[in-house]
């Protein structure tokens, strides 16, 4: 068993509000995890925390054995950078870079990490853009790339750095409903590659269907943990049937 | 005296004014960049200091800057002698860069607040240091960002030069003034015109073919 996240006690306040309260989660290599719940739960503070975008107040995160937050205390931002060297992170806006076409924008980092050459990481971009539909569009600037070609070009740009781990926050929200079919394809097709995932989103059926577990939210709780049909469908807690039951109508 | 005896004149004036306008912006957008960086460090005295010079060389009229750099620090109490700037064309030239340096300042900073958050978190997420993050992904879309408004202070300046006169510079203006009391005719006050619109319609090429260049 090949431990990749463990979370114990996570806590984490906005001014007065507490966001996350007392999150705690193992996941294992493999795992696809959907993150669901009502907005305002949590989901992406949380999500934003394991990659060190929102500093936790108290609580540990251990990224495949070494701690990017032990209690509450951080490393150095050097130390941080190594630990999450291959956890990547897709957002809801794209955030691709305007001023570079799609080549630039996937290896601007891997060339700046000295991880291979610019030949090498060419090679690398070509073959990851494929993967994702979009080879032909490699010198295109993002503004000429539709919301969905975007996202899969900020997957691909993710997959560069060859990571272990791949957040999604809310992936598809910004998308045209004809448009998340592409992007939900890219996941699930890394899904099949047992790459680990932690996805944060309203997609209820791709959570069914791609992920093997589902992490429930609620007011910056754990409210259940399980596979998708313990939590979708046979869940015994009030709180998660409504937010379900709400959705499907 | 006809036109062909005054043109050589106004050209030499032309080439004072190029000189000062291209001296000035060579040296105070990087002085503005620097201001703008410094405004946005964490530290809150460096912070009053930079927007205090920014209120006081956007609040006080150029041309007093001008006759201060040039007339008046030499009275400064104690240090004044080693604050004589006596070259006209240096002491002007050092007026406009500290003046345009703050105008400059508040450019880019403007640009830099327009870059969006997620352009950093993308940056982190990837492994960029702080600086690479600033060097690759937020400097240059502030610059594009600031280009219009970088234009538009450029075209400013061009104008702006004019003041130097004051000090006793034979600028464009000067030379011009100097020309239509000989030959009390205005025709040298529209070749001034003509030659002024010209360097600006040039600007305006200038920045056009690069916020092109540029355009993402």
């Amino acid at each position: 068993m090949d431990q990749l996240i463990k979370v114990e006690h996570l806590k984490k306040s906005f001014g007065n509000v507490e966001v996350l309260k007392d999150i705690n989660l193992d996941v294992e290599k493999g795992d696809v995890i959907a993150i669901l719940g009502p907005s305002g739960s949590g989901k992406s503070p949380f999500l934003r925390s394991l990659i060190d975008l929102n500093a936790v107040d108290g609580g540990s995160i251990y990224i495949e054995g070494r701690a990017l937050c032990e209690n509450g205390v951080y490393p150095s931002a050097k130390e941080k950078r190594s630990i999450l060297a291959k956890t990547g992170m897709v957002f809801q806006h794209f955030n691709l870079f305007p001023h570079k076409n799609v080549r630039d924008n996937m290896l601007l980092a891997p060339l700046l990490a000295k991880q291979g050459t610019r030949d090498e990481l060419n090679k690398k971009a070509l073959e990851l853009l494929k993967k994702v539909g979009l080879a032909e569009k490699i010198n295109e600037m993002p503004a000429n790339l539709s919301g969905g070609q975007k996202q899969r070009v900020a997957i691909a740009r993710a997959l560069m750095c060859s990571p272990d781990i791949l957040l999604f926050d809310e992936p598809t929200s910004a998308l045209d409903p004809e448009l998340t079919g592409e992007v939900l394809k890219v996941i699930r097709d890394l899904s099949r590659e047992k790459m680990t995932m932690l996805i944060v989103t309203h997609e209820i059926g791709f959570a069914k269907e791609a992920a093997n577990k589902v992490m429930f939210m609620d007011e910056g709780y754990v409210l259940g943990f399980g596979t998708p049909e313990e939590i979708i469908e046979n869940s015994d807690n009030v709180r998660i049937q409504n937010f379900f039951a709400k959705i499907k109508h | 005296m006809t036109f062909l005896q005054w043109l050589p004149q106004m050209l030499e004036g032309c080439l004072i004014t190029i000189k000062l306008f291209f001296i000035t912006i060579i040296f105070s957008m990087p002085l503005g960049l620097c201001l703008t960086f410094l405004y946005t460090s964490k530290n809150m005295a460096v912070r009053k200091i930079i927007s205090f010079y920014i209120l006081i060389m956007r609040g006080t009229p150029l041309l007093l800057q001008i006759f201060f750099v040039y007339f008046g620090l030499p009275y400064t109490p104690v240090i004044g002698k080693y604050l004589t700037i006596s070259d006209r064309f240096t002491a002007g030239a050092v007026a406009f860069i500290l003046n345009y340096a703050a105008y400059f300042a508040e450019i880019f900073r403007g640009g830099l607040l327009s870059v969006d958050k997620g352009q950093y978190e993308a940056a982190k997420v990837l492994g960029l240091t702080d600086m690479q993050t600033r060097a690759h992904i937020v400097l240059p879309q502030m610059f594009r960002i600031s280009l219009p408004a970088v234009s538009n202070e450029a075209i400013i300046l061009i104008k702006d030069t004019a003041l130097i006169t004051a000090i006793g510079l034979s600028d464009l203006l000067k030379v011009t003034k100097t020309i239509v009391n000989k030959t009390t005719n205005i025709s040298a006050f529209l070749a001034a015109a003509v030659f002024y619109l010209i360097m600006s319609y040039v600007l305006t090429i200038v920045f056009k073919l690069l916020e092109r260049k540029f355009s993402f």
